[in-house]
């Protein structure tokens, strides 16, 4: 839909009230990035709508070019800045799927209990968002605090609240530290039960069931012919799930069960995420107690993983590799690769296109968020304009997925 | 064409090729250390090991080596095949060799690799090899191993005053000797050998010697590793960060291919390095062209004057054009550029049969010494190509100076700022008489008293065609942006024509190429990629 100017200038005295134009945003409170929609209102009902992204543009695939693979990871931090982990851990697989490497068992765990914190941290925020954005001031406050905890368990691991960029090809940037399985166990057991009382709260109100009930509903059919993947999908009933449908890291040797919705509507949307913290907690419980206690977290091989600082300076095979890995970087395979996960919203995928040198040929990203949002448009026509909230809050639009 | 297998692909041979050879020329490369196409075989690295298979029918020769078995914690008896260094083994005909594909080669490459990095210092960071290291690419492609050896490394003698232009470093050193065969094979000057033994090995310098023939960056150039470092490129630049075109050495008309290194971050040029042209300079260059590269940005004319006083582009232009309107072309002497391409002699040609002149002369640098190897006397890169382009030889430097003196010239047009002939040239710029507009781009005594002043561009600034001493026309192609107000000599002329209310088509540098008929080009697109090392 064009965006039509309307001009003030125009002698008119007649006052043209249908249809009336509405943009939200590109900066409104309730738009979690910048992301403008304009309705088409005839009184309070939503005759059109256009959802425009592209207000956050950094280019991320064509900066992928410019620099080696491994100076990707900082990029893919900032994609879904809200789990970057997860977007660590898929990027690092992708290469790793190139280079047809495993990294060990420690590092797997590892992977999957910081993946599934971040989950958590993700779906904390959506959420609680979603509940302040309805009025719901008290549960948010709640949820953040519950986040900051997890938060403080990754400035603890990766010395980072937000960008860690602490994924590496073949390994993670340092191993786990000594009480992280503790403290990681202690901080999810407080945070489910954080989720409990907020779920009490908020299903038994009125209000808050009415604003989400039938609301913006998706059909399964509709929401597979979108590209919808994730939580998303799931509410409207699809029980796809990367970490089920094709297990990678240690994920086919864990149980968690994929929590699906019945009717597709915002309300199933909420409870999905919140049945899927429960089910990260479980896996994390699992992982926790099968992460090896010690061992290697990275791959032992010259050719991919960096030296110690103390072979750097002592030795000259160490310098060697360490200029080697800095100036031309890790060189994956010529051929192409697309390595997928499941991310905070849904499938996050890599297609890379390797030429053999140290930097990539081509970076093609699959953010969930980017399909997601393009099933906004068709969720909100018909709705009336107070539903665009819940709407575009149960989708969890994350601005950084969107660069596209 | 007889051929013989290198890891089961069929390779097409000459008659006394090695392996390595007949490998490179396939476009398989067998890593090597001291194997240069330019030089000898020394055979001496050990890197380029590969497997002959025997012949139907006969048994392989076999060494009983022990090996160390690590889970069991013994040496295990075992036999391996004897390896035969590639760049020493000649071809025959249904040869079987074994390269990437035999694991005996791919072990003993590592432990070629592993042993060279035994007494290595760690200097990468403060080594201009870095970045183009043999030993550092073998390090990643040949192994990689991990240091193994915990004890202190042999120390020997750092950055060793070698001569005017080289450094040593015995630790960094290999001692491939290809130092040593450059020397003795292309400067005919064998002032370095080999002295100790073991891992005492190190190049020395004959004793009361320097190293100082007109070949000595050679050394540095076929040098693999860091251990040969030149004066003139140290601590100045990281590889890295350079950008290469191939380019030809204008420093005499030898015409030998270069690779222009520049930095294009702030448009400088670094470094020559020698580009194959088997037909002009093989591999090779001499010191005098190698430093060469100096002039680019040294004693250059950046701005337009006139009589000396510095003004804009356009004012010297219309000055240049003042000076000449309504001279008679009998009157007006026009100065060739030896110094400078085809492509702006052509243009300036073109301007004088616009301008009816027919009195034609040659600048140029004076000239040097031969050293009988690469560097010619005429240390200009295309007087052969003004001669070319007059069909006639150009009148000499003395009867310039007569006929500016006698009148018989008022006005002269200039492209250069020296004459071959130093005493001309002294004549020339004292004269008061006549009037001279000089397109020059380097300081020089003609521009003494001279009328107006057009700054051009040097040869690293825009592409040109040079045809050297045997006739055979190159290209150099564009490295750098033109520095300061400097514009290419056929864009002068051609503003200039205009100026005058003439035309010559020279506004581009494709229209001034199609102003000369251009003699077969060789060279330029030939040969070598930039950046190969051989």
């Amino acid at each position: 839909m064009e965006a039509p100017d309307i001009d003030l200038d125009t002698p008119s005295v007649t006052l043209d009230a249908d249809p009336m134009l509405l943009k939200m945003g590109p900066a409104h409170p309730a738009t979690h990035g910048t992301v403008r929609i304009i309705v088409e209102l005839s009184g309070e009902n939503i005759e059109r709508a256009d959802v425009q992204i592209g207000y956050l543009h950094r280019g991320f695939e064509k900066m992928c070019e410019r620099g080696t693979w491994s100076q990707v990871f900082p990029y893919v931090d900032r994609c879904n800045y809200v789990s970057p982990l997860l977007n660590n851990v898929g990027y690092a697989l992708a290469c790793e799927k190139l280079l047809d490497l495993q990294v060990p068992l420690r590092c797997q765990y590892y992977r999957m209990m910081l993946g599934e914190l971040a989950r958590i941290a993700d779906h904390l925020t959506c959420v609680s968002a979603m509940a302040m954005e309805l009025g719901a001031f008290t549960p948010y406050l709640w949820m953040m605090k519950a986040r900051e905890m997890v938060w403080d368990i990754f400035e603890e691991e990766t010395g980072a609240r937000l960008t860690h960029s602490f994924g590496r090809i073949g390994g993670m940037a340092l191993p786990p530290t000594p009480g992280f399985t503790e403290h990681s166990q202690a901080v999810v057991t407080h945070v489910i039960s954080v989720i409990g009382e907020a779920e009490r709260l908020l299903l038994t109100n009125r209000i808050f069931l009415d604003r989400l009930e039938n609301v913006g509903v998706m059909s399964a059919d509709d929401a597979v012919s979108l590209g919808w993947t994730g939580p998303t999908l799931r509410a409207s009933g699809i029980p796809y799930d990367v970490r089920k449908a094709h297990p990678y890291l240690r994920y086919g040797d864990v149980e968690f069960e994929v929590p699906v919705g019945v009717r597709g509507d915002c309300f199933d949307r909420f409870v999905v995420r919140l049945e899927e913290m429960r089910q990260s907690a479980r896996i994390i419980a699992q992982c926790a107690e099968r992460m090896p206690k010690d061992g290697p977290v990275n791959i032992d091989d010259p050719r991919i993983m960096l030296p110690a600082k103390d072979q750097v300076y002592d030795t000259i095979e160490g310098t060697i590799q360490h200029f080697k890995l800095v100036m031309e970087g890790i060189k994956l395979p010529a051929g192409e690769v697309y390595g997928y996960t499941e991310g905070g919203n849904g499938e996050l995928g890599f297609y890379l296109v390797s030429d053999g040198s140290g930097t990539p040929h081509r970076v093609r990203i699959r953010p969930p968020s980017f399909y997601v949002t393009g099933g906004l448009e068709s969720l909100i026509t018909g709705q009336m304009i107070a539903d665009v909230v819940p709407c575009f809050g149960s989708l969890n639009m994350i601005g950084g997925e969107c660069d596209h | 064409m007889a051929t013989f297998q290198i890891d089961n692909k069929e390779i097409p041979f000459e008659a006394g090729d090695t392996i390595i050879a007949a490998a490179a020329r396939a476009g398989i490369d067998i890593p090597h250390y001291c194997w240069h196409p330019g030089l000898s075989v020394a055979a001496n690295c050990r890197m380029c090991l590969v497997e002959l298979l025997p012949p139907p029918g006969r048994k392989a020769m076999m060494l009983d080596v022990l090996r160390w078995d690590a889970a069991s914690g013994q040496y295990i008896k075992e036999s391996k095949p004897k390896l035969v260094p590639a760049c020493q083994q000649s071809v025959s005909a249904g040869m079987q060799v074994l390269s990437d594909s035999s694991d005996h080669v791919v072990r003993a490459r590592a432990a070629v690799q592993e042993f060279l990095l035994l007494n290595h210092p760690v200097d990468c960071p403060i080594c201009d090899q870095a970045g183009e290291c043999r030993l550092q690419d073998y390090w990643l492609t040949q192994g990689p191993n991990k240091k193994r050896m915990n004890d202190e490394p042999i120390h020997k003698p750092k950055a060793v005053d070698f001569g005017p232009h080289i450094v040593y470093d015995a630790e960094r050193c290999i001692v491939c000797t290809r130092c040593v065969r450059v020397c003795n094979e292309l400067a005919k000057d064998p002032v370095l050998s080999v002295s100790q033994r073991g891992n005492l090995n190190e190049i020395t310098v004959a004793p009361g010697r320097r190293l100082d023939h007109n070949y000595s960056l050679m050394t540095e150039v076929v040098c693999p590793v860091g251990a040969l470092t030149s004066k003139e490129f140290r601590f100045k630049a990281r590889v890295w960060f350079l950008n290469s075109v191939p380019s030809v050495c204008v420093g005499c008309s030898k015409g030998c291919n270069s690779l222009t290194d520049y930095d294009p971050r702030e448009s400088k040029v670094y470094r020559y390095r020698p580009r194959e042209n088997q037909a002009v300079n093989k591999h090779w260059m001499c010191d005098v062209g190698m430093l060469d590269y100096a002039r680019i940005h040294e004693h250059r004319i950046l701005e337009a004057s006139i009589a000396g006083e510095t003004v804009p582009r356009k004012a010297a232009l219309e000055k240049a054009a003042e000076l000449l309107r309504g001279v008679s072309g009998q009157k007006l002497g026009v100065v060739f550029g030896a110094e400078f391409s085809q492509e702006e002699n052509a243009a300036l040609l073109a301007l004088s049969q616009v301008l009816g002149a027919e009195t034609f002369f040659e600048a140029g640098r004076t000239p040097g010494n031969s050293d009988g190897v690469l560097m010619q006397a005429d240390r200009n890169p295309n007087s052969a190509g003004v001669r070319q382009l007059l069909n006639s030889e150009p009148l000499p430097g003395s009867e310039l100076a007569q006929r500016l003196q006698s009148g018989q010239l008022t006005h002269v047009i200039i492209l250069g700022s020296t004459l071959k002939d130093a005493r001309a040239c002294e004549q020339v710029s004292q004269l008061t008489s006549g009037k001279r507009i000089v397109l020059a781009s380097h300081q020089g005594p003609l521009l003494t008293g001279a009328n107006v002043v057009l700054p051009v561009t040097t040869w690293a600034e825009i592409e040109g065609t040079y045809v050297n001493v045997e006739g055979l026309a190159q290209v150099s192609q564009q490295a750098i942006a033109p520095q300061g107000q400097a514009l290419p000599a056929f864009k002068w002329v051609a503003h200039l024509a205009r100026a005058l209310g003439k035309s010559v088509a020279s506004k581009s540098l494709a229209a001034a190429r199609a102003l000369f008929e251009a003699p077969p080009t060789a060279s330029a697109e030939s040969s070598h990629q930039a950046g190969a090392q051989p």
